[in-house]
């Protein structure tokens, strides 16, 4: 099961998907970009645990986090 | 008779007041729950991104480093939802406080999180929305927090 987890006021909410199953992997792309577009970054995690931004949809990635765009505080 | 009435109204009036205020408290109560649940959930991502390292010292104290993948420079993260990123020097003495958060109501492991993934990625636009302040070092004389 692969994960998309994207940050909002409830701590963050979780969508799981089959990355087997086309028509899943067809969703959870659409959500990648409805969120990239609205501005969320999102970042996944390489072998060694870094962070890497990703602008694309990713089909191989376990866990995918989003998180709102940035502003000064 | 009227003496009779006005007790009793005056004892259902009590009895509807107190009730209500019971059902406040246990509405707040439910929400502090919720906030905790929330906070708790925020938490857990957080820790499952950072380094072991970074679990350590956030473990420790609650605050963890990072360093900027643009120029190479430290920050230290601590527990917060704003204010909350400085930037520290080699003896790890907080030189400069950088504000950057996501936008919307996050929670504190979530906010550290996006901060922690914006500076090891993209240092120089995290820094470009974000507003410096003057931090207050130890030794040093206070200099007031300029307005922005």
């Amino acid at each position: 099961m692969a994960t998309q987890i994207v940050m909002d006021q409830t701590g963050d909410t979780r969508h799981y998907f089959n990355p087997d199953d086309t028509e899943a992997l067809s969703k959870a792309e659409e959500r990648f970009k409805l969120l990239t577009t609205v501005g969320f970054t999102a970042a996944v995690r390489d072998t060694a645990g870094e962070p890497i931004v990703i602008r694309s949809f990713d089909p191989t990635a376990e866990e995918t986090v989003f998180f709102p765009r940035l502003v000064g505080g | 008779m009227v003496m009779e009435r006005l007790t009793s109204a005056t004892r259902y009036l009590w009895h509807s007041l107190a009730e209500g205020a019971r059902k406040v408290q246990a509405l707040r109560e439910r929400l502090r729950t919720i906030e905790d649940i929330q906070e708790a959930r925020g938490l857990t991502l957080l820790r499952e991104w950072l380094s072991v390292e970074q679990q350590a010292q956030f473990n420790a104290s609650k605050c963890f480093d990072v360093v900027g993948c643009d120029s190479g420079r430290r920050y230290r993260i601590r527990h917060g939802t704003g204010t909350n990123v400085h930037e520290i020097d080699d003896a790890g003495r907080p030189v400069m406080g950088w504000c950057f958060v996501p936008s919307g109501h996050l929670v504190a492991g979530d906010v550290m999180l996006a901060q922690k993934i914006a500076l090891e990625t993209n240092e120089r636009a995290a820094l470009a929305v974000a507003n410096r302040f003057p931090v207050q070092v130890p030794g040093r004389p206070h200099v007031p927090r300029r307005a922005y």
